[in-house]
C-alpha cells in the first residue's frame, strides 16, 4: 500500500522533473546541488538559499545558458532537504555524488557541514556551507568554501565602527542555546575583548522556541550595556528580542552578525527595530547594481515575496559558475577548481562600482577558502535597510 | 488505585501480541536465511549492477536507526512509550567520540563501551523514572532527550557547542597477526564496509531481540505489559525486570549513536535531537508494535520513503505525512499486521 | 522581583491556555495530540492573514482563527482519530497518527503561509512603567488579561453547560458515561474541536506579541506536554497549575541562574524530571494516567 503510494508519487514527480527539464533541452545541463534545510523550524535559511539559486538559474537559462569552455550549459539546481539533521545531510551529499554533481551549496548549519565533509572529500565535491567552524576551511580540509562572511570577521569590524563612531564602551551578548549561536557568541566575546570592550554579560541564553523574551533579557538589560549583540540570531527571534529589549527600556544599540529580513523586522517589532544593525548583502539602493535589482524582481515574481536574507545567498552559485568559466577543466575535476581558486577574479555583477568576485580567507584559514562577499553593515530604518558602512574581508 | 482502573492500552496490548511460542520452524528458518541473503548478497549486487552507490548510506542509516528502534520496541514490550532513545544515541556517540579522540582508544573497543555506558546511564535514570507509566513516562523520556542535548552543550569534555570533529575512521583489527578487519580509511569503498558493519550489527540486534522475546524474559515482559500489579503479585521482580529491559534498550541506542559518529566523523549536541527520539518511536508504530521485525520495517519505509520523495521537492513533506496518515487509517496496527490478517492465524 | 513575578504570570497565562486544549483532548480520548503546537501556529497564521493581509480588525482575526481551528479539530476527530481508535489494538497507535497530522500541518503551513516569521502590528501601544520596578507593555497586559478571561470562560463552560458536564463525565469514565446516555461520539468531536479551538485562540492572541513562524509548532507541543505533566495529565486544574508553574520556573530560573548561562534550561528540565520521579502523577493527576 505504502510502497504503491510512494511509487506512484515518485513516478509522478519524476515525470514532472523530466517535463521541466525537457522544456529547454537544446543545451546540456550542468547540475548544481543544494543540501540544506527547507522544512521545519529553520526552513527560512534553506528556502531563501534554494530560491535564490533557482531564480538565478532560471534567469541564466532564459538568457540562453552559461558558456563554459566551448559548451553552453543550462543550469539545473538539484535540491535536498536535510531537515537540519546532520545524518540526513550526509544522505543528501551522497545523493549529489550519485548524480555526478561536483559543486554543492550548503549545508546551512555547523553540524551538517562537519558531517558531510567525509563524503564530499571522498567523492570529489566542493561544497559551500553557511557554517563558521574554522576547522572546515583550514588545512587539511580543502573541499569546503565558506559561502558568506563569518561572524568572527564581521563582528570585529562592527564593534570597531561602533566604538569609534558611537562611543560604545560596554557590550552584552545573548545567544540561543544551540551550537551555531553559542559558537558565534564565544568568538564574538573574544573579538570584543580583543578590541578593549568591556563585556558585561555573556552567559544569558534562550531556547529558540521562547515565546516571551522579557525574562531572558531582564538580567542583561539590568547591566545597562551600550551595545547588545544578538549572536547568531535567527530572523524569527530577532524582532521579538528587539521588542522585548526596547520595551524593558533599553536605550543602547542592538546588533547582530547574521542577515535579517526587513519585512520580518517591520512586522515583528515595528518602529522599535529602528537602529538595529545587521549584516546584509548588496541590496541597499546605494550599492545594488541593476542586475541585483532585476534579481530581486525575478525572485519576487517567481516566489511571490522576496526575502532579504537572499542578498547574502545569491553569491555562491555565481562563484561556482564564474570559476568554472575561468577554468572549464574544473567542471568535473575539483582539483582544477582548487588551483583556480588562488588566482580567480571576475567582476561582481550584483554591486555598483568595480567590486570583484574573488576567493579570500588567507588570514582566517591559511588558505583561500571563502568567497569574497562585500561586508555590508546595515541599519534598519522604517521598513528598509540603510547602509552603515562597507568593508572587505581578506 | 486498584488495578481495575488500568488504562486500556495495557489490556489491548495483550490481545495484539501475536508472537507465538513456537520453536524455530523450517519455514521461519528459511525466511531468516532469505533475509540474510537479501541483506548481504542481493543488496550489494543490486547496487553494483545499478550503480546507485548512494543507497549504501541510506541503507546503512536504516540499519543503524532500526537498531535504535529495536530498543524502543523493547520498552514498548514492557508497556512503556519511550521517546528518549535520541538521548542514548547522543550519549553513545559522545562516549565513542571522546574515547577515540581523547583516550586514543580503537573505535572497535569504544563501540561496545558506548553501549555499556548507555546501559549504565539507563539503570541510573531508569530506577526512578520507570515507576512512571503511560504518557508520564513518555514525556519524561522526551524531556530526557533535551536534557542530553543541553548537557552536551554545557560539559567541557564534550567540547560544548563546537562539537567534536575530525574523528578518525575505524582502524584495522587483527588477532595474532591475522587481519580481521581492514583500516576503513585505506579502503577504496568505505561505504560498503560501513554498510556491511551496520547490517551485521542490525542482524545481531534483531537476533538478540528475537531471542529475548522468545525466552523466559520475554514471557515476563509480556506479563508486565498486561498487568504490572498482577505480575508483581505472582512473584515477578518487576523493578529489576523493567530496569533490565530499559538498559538493553538503551544499549542498542548507544551502539547506533556510536556507529553514526564513525560515519559522520563528527558529533555535535544537535546530532540527535527530540525529532530523532520521536522518529524512533514512529518507526515502531509504523512497523507494528506486536511484531519483532516491526521496527525494522518501519524504519525502512519511513526513512527510505523520505529519501525517495525528495524528487517531490516542496511537496515532499506533504506527501510523506499524507501517506503516513493514510497508512495509519488503513493499517492502524502497523504494516506487519497486513500479513497477520492474510494468514489468519492468531 | 516584581518584574520577575509579573513576567512569570504573563508567561503562565499563555502557557496555561495552551495546555488546556491539550489536556482536554487527552482527558476525553487518551490521545496525546502531537499536532497541538501546529494547530496553535495555524491559528496564528490565520489571524495574521486576516489582520495584516485583509486589513480587518484584530477581533475578526481572533474569531476566524477560533472557527477555523474548531472546524479542523472536529474533522480530524471525526475522520481520523475515531477511525484509528476504533480499529487499532493498542491505544498508543494514535501517537503515530497525531505525529503524522503534525507533519502534515507543518507542510500545509509552509505551502500556504511561507517560511518567514510573521507578526501583526501592536494592538495597543505604550508601556506600563512603575518606576522601573515593574515594566509591562500594555498589549502584553491586555493579552494576559484576555488569556485569563478565556481560561475562566472555559472553566465555567466545563462546569455549568450541558456539553461541559457531558465531557467531564466522559473524561472520568467513558463506559459509565456511555451507559448514562451520553453521546460519546458527539462529545468526543466537540471536545476535540474545543481543544483545537483553544490552540487556535492562543495562536491568535500571541501573534500580536511574539509573532508566528512555522517552526514554533513542535517545540510548543513539547512545552505543553511538560505543563500537563507537571499538573497531572487530563486534569483541567492541573493544566492551569502546570502552565503557571512552568511560566514561573522560567521567569525565576532565567533571573536567578542568568550568571550560569548555558545551564538554565538544563536545570529547569532536570528538576522537572526529578519532580516527576518523586510524584509520578504530577500535582493533581490520576495515578498512572
Amino acid at each position: 500500500m505504502l510502497r504503491r503510494t510512494f511509487l506512484r508519487t515518485t513516478t509522478l514527480a519524476a515525470f514532472a522533473t523530466l517535463a521541466l527539464s525537457a522544456a529547454h533541452a537544446e543545451n546540456p545541463t550542468l547540475k548544481i546541488g543544494f543540501v540544506g534545510v527547507t522544512s521545519g523550524p529553520a526552513a527560512a535559511w534553506g528556502i531563501s538559499n534554494q530560491r535564490s539559486m533557482e531564480t538565478r538559474a532560471a534567469w541564466l537559462n532564459e538568457l540562453g545558458g552559461v558558456k563554459i569552455g566551448d559548451t553552453t550549459y543550462d543550469i539545473e539546481i538539484v535540491p535536498f532537504d536535510d531537515q537540519k539533521d546532520p545524518k540526513r545531510a550526509i544522505a543528501g551529499m551522497e545523493k549529489m555524488a550519485q548524480e555526478g554533481i561536483h559543486y554543492v551549496v550548503g549545508p546551512n548549519v555547523d553540524d551538517g557541514a562537519a558531517a558531510v565533509r567525509p563524503v564530499a572529500e571522498q567523492n570529489g565535491i566542493i561544497y559551500f556551507p553557511y557554517a563558521f567552524p574554522k576547522s572546515l576551511y583550514t588545512p587539511p580540509a580543502s573541499n569546503a568554501i565558506l559561502g558568506m562572511v563569518a561572524n568572527y570577521q564581521s563582528g570585529p569590524a562592527i564593534y570597531k565602527y561602533l566604538m569609534d563612531d558611537k562611543g560604545v564602551k560596554t557590550v552584552a551578548f545573548v545567544a540561543a542555546n544551540e551550537s551555531d549561536p553559542l559558537s558565534q557568541r564565544d568568538s564574538g566575546v573574544e573579538a570584543a575583548k580583543a578590541l578593549g570592550l568591556d563585556v558585561v554579560s555573556d552567559t544569558v541564553t534562550y531556547q529558540v522556541d521562547t515565546t516571551d523574551f522579557t525574562p531572558v533579557l531582564l538580567p542583561v538589560i539590568q547591566k545597562q550595556p551600550d551595545l547588545l549583540v544578538l549572536s547568531g540570531v535567527s530572523p524569527a527571534n530577532a524582532p521579538q528580542l528587539i521588542r522585548s529589549a526596547r520595551e524593558l527600556g533599553f536605550q543602547g544599540l542592538i546588533s547582530t552578525e547574521t542577515a535579517q529580513d526587513a519585512t520580518v523586522l517591520q512586522e515583528g517589532a515595528g518602529d522599535l527595530a529602528n537602529g538595529f544593525i545587521s549584516v546584509g548583502g548588496a541590496s541597499t539602493p546605494e550599492l545594488a547594481s541593476d542586475e541585483m535589482k532585476e534579481f530581486v524582481d525575478r525572485y519576487t515574481k517567481m516566489f511571490g515575496e522576496y526575502n532579504d536574507e537572499s542578498n547574502t545567498k545569491v553569491y555562491a552559485l555565481e562563484y561556482i559558475l564564474e570559476t568554472l568559466k575561468a577554468d572549464p577543466a574544473a567542471i568535473d575535476d575539483v582539483e582544477e577548481f582548487k588551483k583556480t581558486v588562488d588566482t580567480f577574479s571576475a567582476p561582481n555583477p550584483f554591486m555598483k562600482g568595480d567590486a570583484k568576485l574573488s576567493y579570500v580567507g588567507t588570514t582566517s584559514f591559511g588558505q583561500k577558502r571563502q568567497v569574497a562577499v562585500p561586508l555590508v553593515v546595515n541599519e534598519y530604518k522604517d521598513g528598509k535597510f540603510e547602509t552603515l558602512f562597507v568593508a572587505e574581508v581578506d | 488505585m486498584p488495578s481495575t482502573n488500568q488504562t486500556p492500552l495495557v489490556e489491548a496490548g495483550a490481545a495484539s501480541a501475536p508472537i507465538r511460542e513456537s520453536a524455530v520452524s523450517p519455514r521461519r528458518l528459511l525466511g531468516v536465511l532469505a533475509f540474510l541473503i537479501v541483506v548481504f548478497v542481493v543488496v550489494p549486487v543490486f547496487i553494483a549492477a545499478t550503480g546507485r552507490w548512494d543507497f549504501y548510506y541510506t541503507l546503512t542509516s536504516v540499519a543503524l536507526l532500526s537498531i535504535g528502534a529495536a530498543g524502543v520496541w523493547l520498552t514498548f514490550y514492557i508497556g512503556r512509550i519511550n521517546i528518549g532513545q535520541g538521548a542514548y544515541a547522543l550519549i553513545g556517540g559522545y562516549v565513542s567520540a571522546i574515547l577515540i579522540t581523547k583516550a586514543g582508544l580503537s573505535f572497535w573497543l569504544t563501540l561496545p563501551l558506548a553501549g555499556v555506558f548507555c546501559a549504565f546511564v539507563a539503570v541510573v535514570i531508569g530506577l526512578p523514572i520507570l515507576r512512571l507509566r503511560g504518557v508520564y513516562f513518555a514525556m519524561v523520556t522526551l524531556v530526557l532527550t533535551e536534557v542530553a542535548r543541553l548537557t552536551a552543550l554545557a560539559l567541557p569534555v564534550t567540547n560544548g557547542a563546537k562539537g567534536i570533529t575530525s574523528i578518525p575512521m575505524p582502524g584495522a583489527v587483527s588477532i595474532f597477526g591475522i587481519p580481521l578487519i581492514p583500516d576503513f580509511s585505506t579502503l577504496a569503498n568505505s561505504k560498503l564496509a560501513f554498510y556491511l558493519l551496520a547490517a551485521t550489527l542490525m542482524v545481531l540486534t534483531y537476533l538478540v531481540l528475537w531471542r529475548i522475546v522468545h525466552s523466559r524474559l520475554g514471557h515476563l515482559c509480556r506479563s508486565l505489559q498486561q498487568n504490572e500489579e498482577l505480575a508483581a503479585s505472582i512473584g515477578v521482580n518487576i523493578a529489576w525486570l523493567r530496569v533490565l529491559t530499559y538498559a538493553i534498550s538503551s544499549f542498542f541506542g548507544g551502539i547506533a549513536g556510536a556507529m553514526f559518529v564513525a560515519i559522520a566523523q563528527s558529533i555535535y549536541p544537535s546530532s540527535f535531537v527530540v525529532q530523532d527520539s520521536v522518529n524512533f518511536m514512529l518507526y515502531c508504530f509504523l512497523g507494528g508494535l506486536g511484531y519483532v521485525f516491526g521496527p525494522l520495517l518501519g524504519t525502512f519505509l519511513l526513512y527510505f520513503g523520505w529519501d525517495l520523495l525528495s524528487a517531490a521537492r516542496e511537496f515532499q513533506l506533504l506527501i510523506y505525512s499524507g501517506s503516513m496518515i493514510a497508512l495509519m487509517l488503513v493499517l492502524p496496527n502497523g504494516v506487519l499486521s497486513l500479513f497477520d490478517r492474510k494468514g489468519g492465524s492468531r | 522581583m516584581e518584574q520577575i513575578i509579573a513576567n512569570g504570570l504573563y508567561l503562565g497565562a499563555q502557557y496555561a491556555l495552551i495546555a488546556l486544549g491539550l489536556t482536554l483532548i487527552f482527558s476525553l480520548m487518551n490521545v496525546l495530540n502531537f499536532a497541538h503546537g501546529q494547530m496553535y501556529v495555524f491559528g496564528g497564521f490565520i489571524t495574521y492573514s486576516v489582520v495584516s493581509q485583509l486589513g480587518m480588525p484584530f477581533i475578526v482575526g481572533l474569531i476566524a482563527s477560533a472557527v477555523t481551528l474548531a472546524a479542523m479539530g472536529a474533522l480530524i476527530e471525526r475522520f481520523l482519530f475515531r477511525t484509528v481508535i476504533r480499529r487499532s489494538a493498542r491505544e498508543e497507535s494514535t501517537m503515530l497518527l497525531a505525529a503524522g497530522i503534525a507533519f502534515f500541518l507543518d507542510a500545509v503551513i509552509l505551502l500556504l503561509f511561507g517560511e518567514k516569521q510573521r507578526g501583526v502590528p501592536k494592538i495597543v501601544n505604550g508601556v506600563f512603567n512603575w518606576d522601573f520596578r515593574l515594566i509591562m507593555p500594555y498589549d502584553r497586559i491586555l493579552i494576559g488579561v484576555l488569556a485569563v478571561a478565556m481560561i475562566v470562560c472555559f472553566i465555567l463552560f466545563m462546569q455549568y453547560s450541558k456539553a461541559g458536564r457531558a465531557m467531564r463525565a466522559l473524561a472520568q469514565d467513558r463506559t459509565a458515561a456511555q451507559l448514562m446516555g451520553v453521546d460519546v461520539d458527539r462529545y468526543s468531536m466537540i471536545g476535540f474541536a474545543l481543544g483545537a479551538m483553544l490552540a487556535g485562540l492562543v495562536g491568535a492572541l500571541l501573534v500580536t506579541i511574539t509573532g508566528i513562524n512555522l517552526g514554533m509548532g513542535g517545540p510548543t507541543s513539547v512545552k505543553a506536554f511538560m505543563m500537563i505533566m507537571i499538573g497531572g495529565a487530563g486534569v483541567i486544574s492541573g493544566a492551569i497549575a502546570g502552565g503557571f508553574i512552568l511560566g514561573m520556573m522560567e521567569s525565576v530560573g532565567l533571573s536567578v541562574l542568568s550568571s550560569f548561562g548555558d545551564i538554565t534550561y538544563l536545570v529547569i528540565f532536570a528538576s522537572l524530571m526529578v519532580f516527576l520521579a518523586i510524584r509520578p502523577q504530577g500535582l493533581m493527576g490520576k495515578p498512572w494516567g
